[in-house]
C-alpha cells in the first residue's frame, strides 16, 4: 500500500461522515501545504491563515474528490489556487493597509496583521523543537538514524530503503518505528503533557 | 514491570502499525483498522500529529511554525459543517454523497421525485377540475331549482313563442292560478290569445348575486365553453322579466352598433 492509498482509506472515512480522518489529514500535511503557501506570501501567519482556509475548502469539496490523484496532490493544488487568489484580491485592493489609523480599533487590527505578535514565539518554539529532534537524532544507533532521515528527507519506501540497507522490509519498518519512538520520547519529556501546550505558549 | 509487557507489546505493535501507517505502508485492511480506531482514541491522533512534527522538524522546512494551530483552527471551523455520507460508519454506503441539511431545500424531495413533465402538467390538471367542480356544481344548482326557473332560464326567444302549449299552461295553473284562467277559449277550440307566464319571484333557488360572485370566483380555473354556459344562465336569469316585457329593443339597440362601424 502507497501513501496516497493510505490517504485514501482516510478520505472514504472523511467521505462516510467521520471528520476526525480529515483531522488526521490536516496534521500529517499541515506543515507541508503552509511551507508550500509560504511560497507565495513571506508572512508566516498569513500562510496559516491561508493553509486554514484551503483546508476547509478542502473539506468542502471532498465528496467530489475520487481518487483519480493523490489527496496530497489534490490539496497541493487548492492550496496553490487559495494562495493565488489572496494575493490577486490583495492586488485588486491595496488600499487595504492604507486605513484610518486614527481610529483605535482599525489601528489595532492593522498592527496585528503586520506585527503578528504570535509570530516570534512561535518561530522561538519552533526552534526549540527542532534542536530536540535534530538532537534526539543523533542520539540514535546509525541502522534507526539512517532509516529515519532515509524516508524523512529523501521521501523512500520502505521497499526502497530495504534495498539501501539491505534487509528486509520489516526490519526498515521496525527501525523507522523505533526511530520516531525514542524522537518522541524526547518531545514528551520536554513538552510534557503533549504538543497541546504550544498553543498556550502561542 | 513483567505485567506491563503483553500491554506495551501490543502497544508498541500499535505504535508500529501508526508508524507505519503514516508513511502509506501499512496494508488497506490493517489501515482501515487504524483508521477507525484513531477516531475514537485521542492519544493515538496526538501520537500522529508527533510523527508529523518529527518530521517537519527534520526537514527544516524555513517559515513553518511547528504547532498544530492549522490543525485546530480548520477541526474548530468543521465542527460546524455538516458531515458527509453515514456518520454511523456504514461501509457500504455511497461516499460521494453529502448529506444535505432538509431545511436547506424545502420541498426538493417532492420535485426531485416527479418527473418534469409533472410540473407543467399539475396547474392543467388544477384549472380542469376546477372547472370541472364549477360546471357541476351550476348544473345541480339550475336541476334544483325545478322546471319553473329551466324555463324562466330558457332563452328570451323561446318563451315569446307563439305556440299553443298544454304544458305551459299547466305550469301556469300550478303557479299562477289568476293567469292560467286568463284565456278565452273559441268555439274552435283554439285559444284566442296566448299568453307566457309570469317569472315566480320564488323562481331561483340560489341569489344570482351569489351565484355569479360563485361562477367569477371559479372563472379563473374554468374553460371558456363552460364559463360561457355559466354566465349564460346567470344572465338570462336576470335578464328575463325585461326580455319578456321588451323584446323588439335589441334591434333598435344594434342600429347605433352597425352606423358606427361603417363610419369612415
Amino acid at each position: 500500500m502507497t501513501a496516497e492509498e493510505s490517504d485514501l482509506v482516510l478520505v472514504k472515512r472523511v467521505q462516510r461522515g467521520d471528520k476526525s480522518a480529515f483531522d488526521l489529514l490536516v496534521r500529517k500535511y499541515q506543515h507541508k501545504v503552509v511551507k508550500l503557501v509560504l511560497r507565495y506570501v513571506r508572512n508566516p501567519a498569513e500562510a496559516e491563515d491561508i493553509a486554514q482556509e484551503a483546508f476547509i475548502k478542502a473539506y468542502r469539496a471532498l465528496p467530489q474528490f475520487r481518487g483519480d490523484s493523490a489527496f496530497y496532490t489534490w490539496m497541493y493544488r487548492i492550496a496553490i489556487n487559495t494562495a493565488k487568489n489572496q494575493l490577486a484580491s490583495r492586488d485588486r485592493s491595496p488600499i487595504a493597509y492604507d486605513l484610518d489609523l486614527t481610529d483605535p480599533e482599525e489601528s489595532h487590527s492593522v498592527q496585528t496583521k503586520l506585527q503578528d505578535p504570535d509570530t516570534p514565539e512561535g518561530m522561538a518554539l519552533t526552534e526549540e523543537i527542532r534542536g530536540i529532534v535534530n538532537s534526539a537524532i543523533e542520539g540514535l544507533p546509525e541502522e534507526l538514524k539512517t532509516a529515519i532521515v532515509l524516508r524523512e528527507l529523501d521521501g523512500l519506501s520502505y521497499e526502497e530503503i530495504a534495498a539501501a540497507m539491505e534487509c528486509p522490509v520489516g526490519t526498515v519498518r521496525s527501525r523507522i518505528f523505533r526511530a520516531r519512538e525514542a524522537i518522541d520520547k524526547r518531545l514528551r519529556e520536554v513538552f510534557e503533557g503533549g504538543l497541546g501546550r504550544t498553543e498556550e505558549m502561542v | 514491570m513483567t505485567e506491563e509487557c503483553p500491554s506495551s507489546e501490543r502497544h508498541g505493535e500499535r505504535d508500529s502499525q501508526l508508524s507505519a501507517m503514516f508513511d502509506g505502508e501499512l496494508t488497506a485492511a490493517e489501515c482501515e483498522l487504524l483508521a477507525r480506531r484513531l477516531s475514537r482514541d485521542e492519544a493515538l491522533r496526538a501520537q500522529w500529529s508527533r510523527f508529523a512534527l518529527i518530521g517537519a522538524a527534520l526537514r527544516s522546512e524555513r517559515g513553518v511554525i511547528l504547532h498544530e494551530r492549522v490543525a485546530w483552527r480548520v477541526q474548530s471551523a468543521i465542527a460546524q459543517e455538516p458531515s458527509y455520507g453515514d456518520a454511523s460508519g456504514a461501509e457500504g454506503t455511497n461516499a460521494n454523497t453529502p448529506r444535505v441539511p432538509a431545511q436547506a431545500t424545502p420541498g426538493a424531495s417532492q420535485s426531485a421525485q416527479s418527473p418534469r413533465w409533472m410540473r407543467f402538467a399539475r396547474p392543467a390538471f388544477g384549472a380542469g377540475i376546477a372547472a370541472g367542480v364549477a360546471a357541476v356544481s351550476i348544473l345541480w344548482l339550475r336541476t334544483q331549482e325545478g322546471p319553473e326557473t329551466m324555463l324562466a332560464a330558457a332563452p328570451a326567444s323561446e318563451s315569446i313563442t307563439l305556440t299553443p302549449e298544454p304544458a305551459s299552461i299547466t305550469v301556469a295553473q300550478t303557479t299562477t292560478p289568476a293567469v292560467a284562467n286568463e284565456p278565452a277559449i273559441g268555439g274552435t277550440g283554439e285559444p284566442e290569445r296566448y299568453s307566457t307566464p309570469a317569472p315566480s319571484s320564488q323562481a331561483s333557488f340560489a341569489p344570482p348575486a351569489h351565484l355569479a360572485n360563485y361562477v367569477v370566483a371559479h372563472s379563473e380555473y374554468s374553460g371558456p365553453l363552460a364559463r360561457r354556459m355559466a354566465l349564460l344562465g346567470i344572465v338570462s336569469n336576470e335578464v328575463q322579466p325585461e326580455a319578456a316585457d321588451a323584446p323588439r329593443s335589441e334591434p333598435a339597440e344594434k342600429k347605433p352598433a352597425t352606423g358606427v362601424r361603417g363610419a369612415p
